[in-house]
C-alpha cells in the first residue's frame, strides 16, 4: 500500500507548507468548503473511519452528535496527548506532516461548524508543539486558517495547548478540564463532550491519526477509504511496534493485516535466539495476547473477538526473556502513578496491585496473591470507575494473571515469608510545627 | 411524576430526583460517601452502586436520575452487595482502623457502613499508605487534618468551591497520594471553615475546638436557632450533662441549607458561661442574695411606685419575652421601652437554593421586635434615652448593645435605681440595685423572627443553672406579683398563642408547626449529607 498518513516521511523539507501544497495538500479542505457541512460528515460516515485514539468510535457518528442548532460556539479538540505506553504514532505525523493534521482539523471543524480548534499536546512534546506552531503560522499567513479559510466566509482559529504531562489528560473529559485550566479529573458521563464539552459547549475530541485520515477521505472519496481493510474496520492504520522485534518502529499498513505480518514480515521477527512470548496489540491498556493468537487480524473487531482491543495500535512485543510478573508490575507502577485518584477502585486498586506485584518480585509472594489480584482487577473495571483508566489497568494485569498463572506459581513457590517489619523507634522531636498538641 | 420501583417498593418522585433520594423515600438506605444533597455530584466513591433492570452494568445511584418505570435493586441484589463489598475493601485498604482514638467515631459514615455491611477481614496485607506529617496538621484556625483517614470524597473541596466560594481547598499530588491542602498553602481561614469538618464523612477533618471534648454518642441534640446575627441559621445544640459542647447545623433549605458560619458555630460554648446564679439585691452598696419570692414582692412594689419607668429591651430576646415586656411595661405600666440594635460585623449565609442571605444586624430577633411595633434604637439614641430621668430603669439584657458597658452608660444608670437581668459578669452589675439571674439560650424556649421573616422556634436543652430562670418567666412572675393576671401565662406556648391572636405579624401561626423537630440523639440527624 502506498503510504497515506506517512506519505511525507523521508521527503526533504516535508514540514513546509509549500512542500505540502505541491503534493496536493489542502485540496481536501478546498473541496469540503464547497460542500455542506452535513455532506462532509456523511462522507466521513460512509468511509467508516473509526477513532484511532483507543476506543474505535465511528468518527462520523461522533460528529453527528453535536447539536446542529446549538446557538453558541462549538469546539474541535485534537487529542495529541499520546501518552499510552507503546504508542508513538501521532508524534510521527506531526514530525513529518503537520499540515496534514491541520487540514484534517480544518475539515472536521467545518463539518461540525466550529470556529475554534485546540490541539492539546502532551507537555513533553516541546519540539512537536513548536512544529505545530510554525505550521499554524504558515497556514494563517496563506489564509488557510483565520478569518476567511481559503477565501470562503468560514472562520477558523487553531491553538496549540501544551499539557503538563499527565497520562490521564489524554482521556477526553479530563483533557477538557485541563484545557479549561483545571485539574485533570475525568468528568462523569453523560453528558458527553459532544453535548457539553469544553467551556460547557459542544465539543468533538479526535485523535491526531483520526484527523489525519480525513483529508484523503475527501480527496479520494469514502469508497476508496472503505476499500482498505474490511467493513467497519477500514482505512490505513499506523502500527507502532516496540519491544523485542528486530526492527521496531511506526508502520503504516492497511487495517486488518495480521499480527504475524506485522511482527514477522515488517519488523523482521523476534530478536535472535528468542521466541515470542506475548504481545499487547494496542498499547499497554489492552489485554495481553499469546503466540497462538498471532494470526488474529490487527483491526478493531478481530482484536475485540480475541478478547483484547486494537486500542491505539501500539504493539508491544515481549519475547521469552520476559518475566510476566515483572511485566505486570511494570504496568501496575505506571497506572498507580497515573491514576487521577478520584474513584475508589482505581485509586486504591492500582496502588494495591502494585504493592502485591512488588512483593511477589521481592520474593515474598503468597499463594492467595493471584486470586487477590483478580479480585482487585474485577472490581476496578467494568463500569466501576468514572473513566476507562480503571479498565486500562485492570484488564491487562488480569489477563497476565490468567494467561501466565505458572509464572506467578513459580515465584510464589520459591517465596519466603516477608520478615516482620521492624518499626523504627523515632526520637521524640517535640510537637510538630503548627500543631497545638491536642 | 416518574414512578420507580426500588427493592420492590414503588415511589413517585419529582423528575430529576436521583436514586439515592428516591430510595430514601422508599425507605431504602443506599450508602454514600461522596454524595451530598447540597453539593455537586462527582460519583467518586462508588459505594452507591445499584442494579437497574435492563442495564448490563451496575450504575451509581447518586448520578442516576429516576425515569418512569425504572426497576432498581439495592439491598436485594447479590451483584450490588458484592460490588459494595469490594468498594469497602478498597476504601479500608488504606484507611487506618483507629476508630477507638478517632474523634469522628460514632458519626462516621465509613464506620457506620462498616458496622452494618462490612466484613471483619480483608485481603490487604501490604503496608498501609500514610502521609507522614499530615496526621495531625492544623489546616486552619479551626480544622485539624488527618490525611491518613481521608477517603478522597472531595466534599470539603466542593464545599469551598460551591458554597463558601473561596475555593480554598484543593487536592495536591495525584492518585493514592493525593492529599487535601489549601490552594495557596496559606492557613485555611475560610469564614465557613468548620463546615468542611461537617461534610467530611470520616475523621480526616475535625474541629479543633470540639476534638476529644465529648464522644459523639453521648451528645443529645436540641433544635435551636443561632444567636449570632439576624439571618437566624437553624442549628442543633449538642449537649451532655447540662453542658453545651457544640452547635451543628440543622437543615433548613430556606435559611442555612445545612451550614453554619464559624462565628455563629463557635458561640456554642459561650452558652455555658453562667456567673449569675441567684437573685441579688443591693442594700447599702452591698449585693445580698434573696429568694425569688422576696425579690418579686419587693420589685412589684418598686415597679408600681415608679412614676417614670424606662425599659431597655433587647433584640436578643425571644418574641414571647418582648411581647410580655411590651404588654407589662408599656401597655400596663405606661413606661417607655426601646430595643437597641447594633449593626455588628457583616455576615452572610448561603441557603439551599444557593442564594446568599446577608445579616442586617448582630441580633437574632430584631425583625421580631420591629414586627411587635417596638422602637428600635441605635447606640446614639440609646444614650439619649438613658440621659433622660426615670424613677426606675429595667435592663432586660445587658448585652443588648455594647454601649451599655461603657463608662458613660454606667454613669447615667447610677442616677436612679436599676433592675437588670444578667447571666454573665457585666459592668452593669456594679450599678444595678437588683440583679436577676437569667437562663441562656440553651435553657430558654421561644421564637425568633429572622430578617428573612421566618418565625423560628428554639427549644430548651436543659434546665437553667442555679436559680436562673428564662426571661419570659421572670416577666411572668413579675406580672403575677403585680396582679396582672392577663399576663400570667405559664409557658412560651401560651404567650405565643396570646400573641398570635393579637398581633398581625403572628396571626395564623401555630406553635406546634413552627418546626424545630423533636430533640434527638446526634446520630439520628447527623450528616444531612
Ligand atoms: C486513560 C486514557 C488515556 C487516553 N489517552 C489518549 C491519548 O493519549 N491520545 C488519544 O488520542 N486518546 C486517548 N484516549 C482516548 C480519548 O479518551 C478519546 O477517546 C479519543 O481522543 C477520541 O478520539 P478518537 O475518536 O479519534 O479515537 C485516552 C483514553 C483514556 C481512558
Ligand atoms: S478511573 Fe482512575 S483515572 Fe479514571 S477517573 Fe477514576 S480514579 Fe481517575
Ligand atoms: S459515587 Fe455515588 S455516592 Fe459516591
Amino acid at each position: 500500500m502506498e503510504p497515506v498518513l506517512l506519505r511525507a516521511r523521508g521527503v526533504p523539507n516535508s514540514r513546509h507548507i509549500d512542500t505540502y501544497l505541491a503534493a496536493g495538500g489542502y485540496e481536501g479542505l478546498k473541496k469540503a468548503l464547497t460542500m455542506d457541512p452535513e455532506a462532509v460528515t456523511k462522507e466521513v460516515l460512509d468511509s467508516e473511519l473509526r477513532g484511532r485514539g483507543g476506543a474505535g468510535f465511528p468518527t462520523g457518528r461522533k460528529w453527528t452528535f453535536v447539536p446542529k442548532e446549538h446557538p453558541g460556539p462549538k469546539y474541535l479538540i485534537c487529542n495529541a496527548d499520546e501518552s499510552e505506553p507503546g504508542t508513538f504514532k501521532d508524534r510521527e505525523i506531526i514530525e513529518y506532516d503537520p499540515h496534514l493534521l491541520i487540514e484534517g482539523i480544518a475539515i472536521a471543524s467545518y463539518a461540525i461548524r466550529a470556529n475554534t480548534a485546540y490541539i492539546y499536546i502532551r507537555g513533553e512534546f516541546v519540539r512537536w508543539a513548536r512544529i505545530l506552531e510554525t505550521a499554524i503560522a504558515e497556514a494563517r499567513q496563506r489564509d488557510i486558517l483565520g478569518a476567511s479559510v481559503m477565501g470562503s466566509n468560514y472562520r477558523l482559529d487553531v491553538w496549540v495547548h501544551r499539557g503538563a504531562g499527565a497520562y490521564i489528560c489524554g482521556e477526553e473529559t479530563s483533557l477538557i478540564e485541563s484545557l479549561e485550566g483545571k485539574r485533570g479529573f475525568p468528568r462523569l458521563k453523560p453528558p458527553f463532550p459532544a453535548v457539553v464539552g469544553v467551556f460547557g459547549k459542544p465539543t468533538v475530541v479526535n485523535n491526531v491519526e483520526t484527523l489525519a485520515c480525513v483529508p484523503s477521505i475527501l480527496t479520494r472519496g469514502a469508497a476508496w477509504f472503505a476499500s482498505i481493510g474490511r467493513p467497519r474496520n477500514t482505512g490505513p492504520k499506523l502500527y507502532c511496534v516496540s519491544g523485542h522485534v528486530r526492527r521496531p518502529g511506526v508502520y503504516e499498513l492497511p487495517m486488518g493485516v495480521t499480527f504475524r505480518e506485522i511482527i514477522e514480515e515488517h519488523c523482521g521477527g523476534i530478536r535472535d535466539g528468542h521466541t515470542l512470548k506475548a504481545f499487547f496489540p494496542g498499547g499497554s491498556s489492552a489485554p495481553v495476547m499469546t503466540p497462538d493468537q498471532i494470526d488474529v487480524k490487527a483491526d478493531f473487531d478481530a482484536c475485540a473477538e480475541a478478547g483484547s482491543m486494537l486500542g491505539s495500535g501500539g504493539v508491544i512485543v515481549l519475547d521469552d526473556s520476559v518475566d510476566m510478573v515483572e511485566a505486570a508490575a511494570n504496568l501496575a507502577h505506571f497506572y498507580a502513578h497515573e491514576s487521577c485518584g478520584q474513584c475508589t477502585p482505581c485509586r486504591e486498586g492500582s496502588d494495591w496491585a502494585m504493592d502485591i506485584l512488588d512483593r511477589i518480585l521481592e520474593g515474598h509472594g503468597r499463594p492467595e496473591d493471584p486470586a487477590t489480584l483478580l479480585r482487585i482487577c474485577q472490581y476496578a473495571s467494568q463500569g466501576m470507575t468514572i473513566c476507562p483508566l480503571g479498565d486500562a489497568f485492570a484488564l491487562p494485569i488480569s489477563s497476565i494473571v490468567k494467561k501466565f498463572p505458572y509464572e506467578f506459581e513459580r515465584h510464589i513457590a520459591a517465596a519466603t515469608p516477608r520478615p516482620p517489619k521492624k518499626l523504627p523507634v523515632l526520637p521524640w522531636a517535640g510537637p510538630r510545627p503548627g500543631f497545638d498538641g491536642q | 411524576m416518574p414512578k420507580v420501583t426500588i427493592d420492590g417498593t414503588v415511589v413517585e418522585v419529582p423528575a430529576g430526583t436521583n436514586l439515592i433520594e428516591a430510595a430514601r423515600q422508599a425507605g431504602v438506605a443506599i450508602p454514600y460517601f461522596c454524595y451530598h444533597p447540597y453539593l455537586s455530584i462527582v460519583g467518586q466513591c462508588r459505594i452507591c452502586m445499584v442494579e437497574i433492570e435492563g442495564a448490563p452494568r451496575l450504575a451509581i445511584a447518586c448520578a442516576t436520575p429516576v425515569t418512569d418505570g425504572m426497576v432498581v435493586r439495592s439491598e436485594t441484589s447479590a451483584r450490588v452487595k458484592e460490588a459494595r463489598d469490594a468498594v469497602m475493601e478498597f476504601l479500608l485498604a488504606n484507611h487506618p482502623l483507629d476508630c477507638p482514638v478517632c474523634d469522628q467515631a460514632g458519626e462516621c459514615l465509613l464506620q457506620d457502613h462498616s458496622f452494618t455491611e462490612g466484613r471483619d477481614t480483608t485481603h490487604m496485607v501490604e503496608t498501609r499508605r500514610t502521609f507522614p506529617g499530615l496526621e495531625r496538621r492544623l489546616l486552619g484556625p479551626h480544622i485539624v487534618q488527618n490525611q491518613n483517614r481521608c477517603i478522597h470524597c472531595s466534599r470539603c473541596i466542593r464545599f469551598t468551591q460551591e458554597i463558601s466560594e473561596t475555593a480554598a481547598l484543593t487536592y495536591k499530588s495525584r492518585g493514592n497520594h493525593a492529599f487535601i491542602d489549601t490552594f495557596d498553602g496559606q492557613p485555611f481561614t475560610d469564614p465557613f471553615s468548620a463546615c468542611t469538618a461537617d461534610v467530611c464523612p470520616v475523621g480526616a477533618l475535625t474541629i479543633r475546638e470540639f476534638r476529644f471534648r465529648k464522644r459523639a454518642w453521648k451528645l443529645r441534640s436540641t433544635p435551636s436557632v443561632c444567636p449570632g446575627c439576624s439571618i437566624g441559621c437553624n442549628l442543633w445544640i449538642d449537649h451532655h450533662e447540662r453542658t453545651v459542647y457544640r452547635f451543628t447545623p440543622r437543615e433548613n433549605p430556606a435559611v442555612n441549607a445545612t451550614w453554619l458560619c464559624d462565628f455563629g458555630r463557635f458561640l456554642a460554648e459561650s452558652l455555658n458561661e453562667t456567673h449569675c446564679l441567684h437573685p441579688l439585691h443591693r442594700v447599702e452598696g452591698q449585693l445580698h442574695r434573696v429568694s425569688w419570692g422576696e425579690a418579686m414582692r419587693a420589685l412589684a412594689l418598686d415597679v408600681s411606685a415608679a412614676r417614670t419607668l424606662r425599659v431597655v429591651a433587647s433584640a436578643n430576646l425571644s418574641n414571647e419575652t418582648l411581647f410580655l415586656a411590651r404588654e407589662l411595661f408599656v401597655r400596663h405600666l405606661k413606661g417607655e421601652l426601646v430595643v437597641p440594635v447594633h449593626p455588628g460585623e457583616p455576615r452572610r449565609m448561603k441557603n439551599g437554593k444557593g442564594e446568599w442571605l446577608y445579616s442586617r444586624d448582630a441580633h437574632p430577633n430584631s425583625e421580631g421586635a420591629r414586627r411587635l411595633g417596638l422602637e428600635l434604637v441605635d447606640g446614639e439614641r440609646l444614650a439619649r434615652f438613658l440621659y433622660g430621668a426615670a424613677d426606675l430603669t429595667v435592663i432586660l439584657d445587658p448585652t443588648a448593645h455594647p454601649y451599655l458597658s461603657t463608662a458613660e452608660a454606667l454613669q447615667l444608670l447610677r442616677v436612679s435605681p436599676t433592675l437588670s437581668l444578667a447571666r454573665t459578669n457585666h459592668p452593669t452589675a456594679e450599678v444595678a440595685s437588683w440583679l436577676l439571674p437569667v437562663a441562656s439560650l440553651a435553657s430558654d424556649e421561644g421564637t425568633f423572627t429572622s430578617s428573612g421573616g421566618h418565625v423560628q422556634r428554639f427549644q430548651p436543652a436543659f434546665s437553667p443553672a442555679g436559680e436562673a430562670r428564662p426571661a419570659w418567666q421572670i416577666l411572668q412572675l413579675l406580672a403575677r406579683a403585680m396582679g396582672v393576671s392577663a399576663l400570667d401565662l405559664d409557658s412560651p406556648a401560651a404567650v405565643f398563642a396570646a400573641m398570635a391572636t393579637k398581633e398581625k405579624g403572628f396571626s395564623g401561626l401555630e406553635w406546634e408547626r413552627l418546626g424545630g423537630g423533636s430533640p434527638s440523639t446526634y446520630r439520628e440527624h447527623q450528616h444531612v449529607g
